[in-house]
């Protein structure tokens, strides 16, 4: 059917998502104008409803024919399309007949105490009402507007948590919740585009208009994993522009389903053979075994341009750590900050505290730095990586450090700390590595401290 | 000298009448109130390629950043490396006779290489019609270092000291069987010149940390023989020149031509410059050719480094025991041991990619004794590097890489007798190393068959090592590309997958 539809009559369809807003606005505004002019008792604003009804009553009447032109695409389920269509046209008819008695082309005498045009224009918000709900569940699935709802205990049939990667079930804890994200909010049962559903089993085998979509034991040749595949320019890449796209991961656990258990939608880990990566991405997945080696990177406020060409007036250098994570890696350039100049470190420092939780990386090396400026440097409490080398600095900034909670590596070679410092550094939790060449810790400081224990510490050699 | 000039260009030439237009059009814009909403709007429609040349009024260090800044949407991810030192082995060092220990084959000498093997591999013209194979057992003895239980020859003896710290790859394996190519590959990712290098691509996509130096150097061991390097293994390709890697040459200048002619103080070169920027603008505007831009931001480059160089070449500076630890060759500048010692300098001053290339890998025959010598001149300072950039903690976001273009054959090539033999050409199995940011320490991955000629666990392509190394530096090697001649070009073309066993 779809075939015999003209391009033009598609194109045109298209825009009944953008023109749907003028009658609702026309209407429901000229709800209103009645109610204000009731509550104020101001005849004047009554002169705009008819005015108002008609340009509803004729935007929607465009809406319908457009909605039915979209319609046409088959993109969508019948049966929610049909409370769609009929209440569309209840609208558009209903707005009309409250134009008409309002301008008194109807008369109706009044039936108890209701007032035919207060309680036509009623009934018309509430079905206009209606019909946008069942427009909406249309483009983004039934469960979308209560998806958030406060005190929605109401789950979707949740598979019991797995405790081991053996007992998962390929399709169900791995393949499931991926598609949930990235695919259902276009094929499900209510908008099927390419007239593909994905909602479970029984439609992911019949599939859609270009036919299957899984070949099961080969991923390479399965509809599902080609789209995802091809370059994203192309006009069949799925999601379509503008979505996410899967990721490599996601990708792999698609193709490992495919393969392995042979798109099977109740094979459990534990039956099948499962690659080494695949086990790193499922664990991940399903929250087991977190690969602990990483500290996360936080979220963060975004710093302005205006800010950061302020800071880098300080001789400070910027650098985004990862695109738009507004992340920095700060560098102070060696012997930015020279002899007899050492008290401008301190204003340099204060400098960067509008951007202390954008901090990841910090480097501010052989640049005459105190005990006393470190403890500026402390309230960076998302540094990862820090270099503090070549500095005048005491077992005293170390313990400032200890604030510094995310820290994996600190670099101190070349300062003046001391093996006091040592039982500091294990007190940090993230600490991986400690730099203290040229420190007045040695070997011998060394031979007490438990090789096991993290940090390492890493001398000369 | 030239400072009586006006300030406003205005060309005589005819054709030039066009861009005169243009010119008065920008300043219609900069001065009238319309201009500025249209610069507003300008800025929200993402012009800056729109307007993208370089203001009349920007700074030398505004010209520099135009090429640093970000446009491409990168690091895709935290990167764990800042910068790297590649330092490349030409020639093709012997795995077996340096860490690939084969303890088999001692019982297999000058036995033929059986077919099952070679299973009819192609060899080259040197030892193809050969009427017989023989195996050739290393001449050097192996143990087990550190704590990881690496095994590395006699022939290196102080890298050794240091096994904990690297990552092993045996199972690397390329396309191609003869230097030019292989090499080519090796840097550019295809076997045919004119792809950009890792540094350009490096370079191009993640921008420069520093403004004095170039962002990519490559440094070439002096009165190196064997196969020649040629500029194009550092060179950009098709990326924009400024992404080339800059040669530092031994001997007085390390850059050619940076020092001022005789009886010239230099002093107004600064105002030389600015209105050769000038010119170089109006060019610019009437051609809109980027090679002008790039050409502008070279001469910037070139003006800093008339400072920065020396500095940094300078090394006076470090310590006796420094020149100890890297050998005393490193008072030699020119060899592989003052370019080691050399690059941590470059490195320190944040360069982001040092390029070695140490020349002479080829024992086509003497093995051993190609082996030996080779391994004396590289051996202590690589050693030496490792502990360095550890000491200093630049170990932690440097990414060392040691390796060269293929590995070699497990038969002799030439006469065999129990002190001597040749090795040919073997891109099938060969072993190389990384250490620093991001990369295992004290690992080994990947295995090779007992005569050390086929990969028989955990094969790594040169196009997964691209791709693992762009990975260590936050970059997906997918997403990095630039469209030329009508497709899109990546380093890793479109092959490629990151080796995530070798990360941290």
């Amino acid at each position: 059917m779809e075939n015999s539809v003209p391009d033009f009559v598609l194109f045109l369809g298209r825009f009944h998502p953008l023109v749907v807003h003028l009658p609702i606005g026309f209407l429901v505004f000229a709800f209103l104008l009645e109610i204000f002019s009731r509550i104020k008792k101001n005849p004047v604003l009554t002169t705009a409803i008819p005015l108002a009804l008609f340009l509803g009553g004729v935007s929607a009447l465009v809406a319908c024919i457009l909605g039915y032109m979209l319609s046409l695409s088959g993109d969508y389920d019948d049966n929610a399309l049909d409370s769609h269509f009929w209440f569309g046209i209840a609208t558009t008819v209903l707005a009309f007949v409250a134009w008409l008695i309002r301008i008194e082309k109807i008369k109706l005498s009044n039936y108890k105490k209701i007032q035919p045009n207060i309680a036509a224009l009623t009934l018309l918000v509430i079905v206009i009402s209606v019909t946008g709900h069942y427009g909406g569940n249309l483009t983004h699935g039934s469960d979308y507007l209560v998806k958030y709802l406060p005190f929605n205990t109401e789950e979707k049939t949740e598979l019991a948590a797995v405790t081991n990667l053996e007992e998962a079930e390929v399709y169900g804890h791995l393949v499931a919740p991926i598609l949930e994200n990235k695919c259902i909010s276009c094929h499900n049962d209510s908008k099927k585009k390419g007239g593909l559903s994905m909602i479970d089993s029984v439609s992911m085998h019949s599939g859609g208009k270009s036919g299957a979509i899984l070949v099961p034991g080969s991923a390479n040749e399965s509809e599902l994993v080609k789209r995802v595949l091809l370059d994203p320019h192309n006009e069949d890449f799925m999601p379509p522009e503008g979505k996410t796209p899967l990721t490599e991961e996601e990708i792999a656990i698609i193709t490992y389903w495919i393969n392995s258990s042979n798109a099977d939608f109740k094979t459990k880990v534990a039956n099948v053979e499962i690659p080494e990566n695949i086990t790193t991405i499922a664990s991940t997945m399903l929250g087991l075994g977190a690969n602990n080696n990483t500290v996360a990177l936080p979220t963060v406020a975004k710093v302005s341009n205006e800010l950061i060409a302020s800071i880098e007036k300080e001789g400070f250098k910027l650098k985004e750590l990862v695109f738009e994570s507004n992340l920095f890696e700060v560098v102070l350039a060696p012997n930015t900050v020279v002899e007899g100049k050492e008290n401008q470190l301190k204003a340099k420092l204060e400098k960067l505290l509008p951007i202390k939780e954008n901090i990841i990386w910090l480097s501010i090396e052989n640049n005459k730095l105190t005990d006393e400026n470190v403890q500026i440097v402390s309230q960076f409490t998302n540094i990862q990586k820090l270099k503090l080398s070549e500095n005048p600095i005491s077992d005293n900034a170390i313990q400032h450090l200890l604030k510094l909670k995310n820290m994996t590596s600190v670099n101190l070679f070349g300062t003046k700390i001391t093996s006091k410092s040592l039982e500091v550094f294990s007190k940090m939790e993230n600490l991986k590595y400690a730099y203290v060449w040229q420190t007045n810790i040695e070997q011998k400081d060394l031979e007490g401290y438990n090789k096991t224990n993290t940090p390492k510490i890493i001398l000369g050699m | 000298m030239c400072n009586n000039h006006h300030k406003k260009l205005r060309s005589n030439n005819k054709d030039l009448h066009e861009i005169e237009k243009q010119v008065d059009r920008r300043d219609f814009l900069k001065k009238t109130s319309l201009g500025l909403g249209a610069l507003a709007l300008g800025s929200l429609l993402g012009a800056d390629k729109m307007f993208a040349s370089i203001n009349k009024n920007s700074t030398p260090e505004e010209i520099l950043n135009t090429y640093n800044k970000n446009r491409l949407g990168l690091p895709h991810h935290l990167p764990k490396a800042k910068r790297i030192i590649y330092l490349f082995q030409s020639g093709g060092p012997s795995q077996m006779d340096l860490f690939d220990y084969k303890p088999k084959l001692s019982d297999m000498f000058g036995k033929e290489l059986p077919d099952s093997v070679m299973s009819g591999q192609r060899l080259t013209g040197m030892s193809g019609n050969q009427s017989t194979l023989p195996i050739a057992p290393s001449v050097f003895n192996f143990k087990q270092y550190g704590e990881s239980r690496a095994w590395v020859s006699d022939a290196m003896p102080y890298l050794s000291e240091v096994v904990d710290d690297l990552c092993f790859i045996k199972g690397m394996q390329t396309d191609q069987i003869n230097h030019t190519p292989a090499i080519t590959f090796m840097q550019t990712g295809n076997q045919l010149p004119g792809r950009p290098s890792i540094g350009s691509w490096l370079s191009y996509g993640l921008g420069s940390d520093n403004e004095n130096l170039p962002t990519f150097i490559t440094l070439v061991s002096k009165n190196g023989k064997g196969q020649p390097l040629k500029s194009s293994l550092w060179g950009n390709g098709f990326l924009p020149t400024e992404h080339q890697g800059v040669q530092f040459r031994s001997g007085k200048d390390p850059v050619l031509y940076l020092s001022d002619p005789e009886n010239y103080d230099g002093n107004d070169r600064r105002h030389m410059l600015d209105y050769l920027g000038d010119l170089n603008n109006l060019q610019h505007d009437a051609y809109g050719d980027p090679e002008i831009q790039a050409r502008m931001s070279q001469y910037e480059m070139a003006f800093k480094m008339q400072t920065s160089v020396p500095e940094v070449s300078d090394l006076s500076d470090e310590s006796d025991s420094t020149f100890e630890m890297y050998g005393k060759d490193s008072r030699d500048p020119g060899t592989y041991a003052a370019n080691c010692l050399m690059a941590r300098k470059l490195l320190e001053k944040g360069v982001k990619f040092v390029q070695l290339y140490h020349q002479g890998w080829d024992q086509h025959n003497y093995c051993p004794g190609g082996v030996k010598s080779q391994s004396k001149k590289t051996d202590q300072p690589t050693a030496a590097l490792i502990k360095d950039l550890k000491q200093r903690g630049m170990l932690d976001d440097t990414l060392v890489v040691w390796g060269g273009e293929f590995g070699r054959t497990v038969y002799s090539q030439g006469q065999l007798t129990k002190e001597n033999y040749g090795r040919d050409h073997h891109p099938k199995a060969f072993t190389m190393w990384m250490a620093g940011a991001g990369v295992k320490p004290g690992f080994s991955y990947g295995e090779t068959d007992d005569f050390s000629y086929n990969v028989v666990k955990d094969p790594v392509h040169v196009h997964d090592f691209h791709a693992t190394l762009l990975h260590l530096f936050g970059v997906d090697h997918e997403r990095l590309t630039f469209k030329h001649q009508g497709r899109r070009y990546r380093l890793t073309d479109v092959h490629g997958n990151v080796v995530k066993d070798l990360l941290t």
